[in-house]
């Protein structure tokens, strides 16, 4: 009689075990069926959609390609450099929008050589204002936290003090991009939003010694767009800048040769990783400026391999005298 | 209730709490481990500001997923050479903002990595400091190798309060990060001492004199009158290994436009190969492959390449 209890007790054990369980399955599945969402995650259009810089360039006018100008006055440099290409106005018209595009990089103060001189930025902006541009915006990607580079590099204040306007990148302000016939940029992020509404792009970099790459100079500049995890385009660092000389097309860049970093780049550190050149570029063509900046490191374009690569997917060209550079001292 | 019913709940009991035991053991370790980061423990940053200075920001940490996000293209020489983390700070004078610094400590492992990255950065108008084995500054920045670390203190003017405070911090580092001080590098006691340039000695890990073979390189710098010559070598893990790197270096020097000489010591086993208006030699003494790069003189290279392959002939392998 023990045993027969003990069997229907179990039995009425489990079926009652088994009704709970049941319910608990049919509760879940029941959540699941009215929490499924069947149109999946919605499409944010604005963001996903691809997007393309716009050609920033200027019309091309033979012998004023490229101007070297040698000084120790960044601002006076700069100006001459303008001017002997055929003056501000050439690049800038009344009512345009400029953004500037400043190597910062790094937290680094301005001594060191790491990110673009401040009083450069600052005659640039001037420049463009005295050109008649109603807005002059600068902004960058750095891979430190912006506000600390743009406050460290004097830049932000630099440029705030004659009017410019800095933008620092916030997550909204990127979309993805492809370059046609390109190899790693497909689909990637660049920094967008703050040259939407520009029509005009100066890109303004120092000259340096990098570990990677052998030189960051005005090309390498842009890499300074890209979001995301660019670092895994340094596995591939040629391609990635001779891509970026493709998809970017400036009104005008500048290279910052005045004290060029030759060793321990792109960091530096020391005041000993820099000398003392005394040259401004400037130029439409910066596969040439880069080229001829070669020689402030003491290296050879060959050494750079994403200089041959650029040229020879139409960038610019790596045989600077062909573009006879105009020539001035201060 | 029947005993089999109650022995089946008591088991469910029993494997129930087995469970929460086992959720509470892996509970446990996590806080442990995240409370045990090892790092932490070792390095008390409150104990680095000099006297004088404010910090001037949080403590940063990177590790190889993210050490780019501090020093960019700079970030695979470390990465590449056993780098483990980066913590930086930056501290200021509240009395003159000008007077600032920032201090990179890289956990590079241990002392022979952090070695390597300290020498291959090594500036030109170094002054050595001789509070530490290998320690140089600058007119505005301060380098070292503290055991396991490589620490670089970057002054953002150029001042003596600052020089002074730079050094300060240099010697907080010392006082207060604990390392293993038996850890040593004997490679760097091979070289023969006679017009050796001191403090030039370097470490590559991997691709000394851009060929991938030459890994584990110890360079060192000789000046003989005007003549500057690099001496090097690599130690195998054996005899066979030395032989055949060598070998391969020297096709790699022949392939790419290296021209053979004969060395004018005839007893001298290694080769002599002319590249790019400099001399190359190249030499294998047991387990280590030896040699000189970029001599402009070849008399001297001769020379200095048979002492090095003398004074590792002795050492034992």
């Amino acid at each position: 009689m023990t045993e027969q209890n003990d069997k229907n007790l179990e039995r009425r054990e489990f079926l009652i075990r088994t009704a709970k369980a049941g319910v608990a399955i049919a509760a879940a599945g029941a959540a699941s069926y009215l929490l499924y969402d069947k149109k999946g995650p919605a499409q944010n259009t604005e963001s996903e959609k691809i997007v393309t810089l716009p050609n920033f360039s200027v019309p091309h006018v033979q012998g004023q390609s490229l101007s070297i100008v040698k000084g120790s006055d960044r601002a006076k440099t700069a100006a001459k450099a303008i001017e002997l290409l055929g003056g501000i106005e050439r690049f800038i018209k009344p009512g345009d929008t400029v953004a500037i595009k400043p190597n910062i990089a790094f937290a680094s103060p301005p001594m060191l050589g790491a990110t673009t001189n401040p009083d450069l930025v600052a005659e640039v902006v001037k420049l463009c204002y005295k050109a008649g541009a109603k807005k002059v915006i600068v902004t960058d990607n750095p891979i430190n936290e912006p506000a600390g580079c743009f406050a460290i590099s004097g830049i932000g204040k630099a440029v705030a003090n004659v009017g410019g306007e800095i933008i620092l990148p916030k997550s909204s302000y990127f979309k993805n991009t492809t370059l046609p016939g390109g190899t790693l940029i497909k689909d990637w992020p660049i920094l967008y939003e703050p040259f939407r509404k520009a029509n005009k792009l100066i890109g303004i970099a120092p000259v340096k010694n990098h570990h990677r790459s052998g030189a960051s100079m005005a090309m390498k500049n842009w890499y300074g767009l890209l979001g995301g995890r660019r670092n895994i385009f340094h596995q591939d660092i040629n391609t990635i800048i001779a891509e970026l000389a493709m998809l970017i097309k400036p009104t005008l860049v500048i290279l910052d040769g005045t004290e060029v970093m030759v060793t321990n780049g792109p960091t530096g550190g020391s005041l000993s990783d820099l000398k003392r050149t005394n040259t401004l570029i400037a130029g439409c063509d910066m596969v040439a400026a880069d080229s001829f900046a070669c020689g402030l490191l003491d290296i050879k374009v060959s050494d750079l391999p994403y200089l041959a690569k650029a040229a020879a997917a139409g960038a610019g060209t790596t045989d600077y005298q062909s573009l006879k550079p105009i020539l001035a001292e201060l | 209730m029947s005993s089999s019913v109650n022995r089946a709940k008591n088991l469910e009991s029993v494997i129930s709490f087995c469970i929460l035991a086992i959720l509470a053991a892996i509970t446990t370790g996590i806080f442990i481990r995240q409370a045990h980061t090892g790092e932490k423990e070792l390095i008390d940053f409150s104990k680095m500001t000099p006297a004088g200075f404010e910090t001037a920001s949080e403590i940063e940490v990177y590790n190889a997923d993210n050490l780019y996000e501090k020093i960019d293209g700079k970030a695979p020489l470390y990465t590449e050479s056993g780098f483990e983390k980066l913590y930086t700070r930056r501290f200021a004078s509240p009395a003159d903002p000008n007077l600032a610094m920032e201090l990179y400590l890289f956990d590079m492992g241990n002392i022979r990595n952090a070695f390597s990255v300290y020498s291959l950065q090594r500036r030109a108008d170094a002054e050595t400091l001789p509070d530490f084995t290998f320690a140089y500054k600058t007119s505005n920045a301060l380098y070292l190798v503290h055991g396991r670390y490589y620490v670089e203190i970057i002054g953002f003017s150029e001042s003596i309060g600052l020089s002074k405070a730079i050094l300060e911090v240099s010697q907080n580092i010392r006082n207060n990060i604990p390392i293993d001080k038996n850890a040593k590098i004997p490679e760097l006691a091979f070289f023969p001492q006679e017009n050796l340039v001191a403090g030039n000695a370097k470490f590559y890990l991997a691709s000394a004199f851009g060929f991938e073979g030459l890994t584990n390189t110890f360079t060192a710098v000789y000046k003989i009158d005007d003549q500057t010559v690099t001496a090097f070598f690599s130690k195998r893990p054996g005899k066979k290994d030395a032989e055949t790197t060598a070998e391969n270096y020297y096709n790699f020097l022949i392939a790419n436009g290296g021209v053979a000489k004969t060395a004018a010591d005839k007893t001298f086993t290694g080769k002599v190969i002319e590249f790019d208006g400099a001399a190359e030699i190249i030499f294998t003494t047991g387990s280590f492959v030896g040699g000189v790069h970029e001599a402009e003189n070849r008399q001297t290279a001769e020379m200095i390449a048979v002492k090095l392959l003398n004074k590792l002939a002795l050492i034992k392998q």
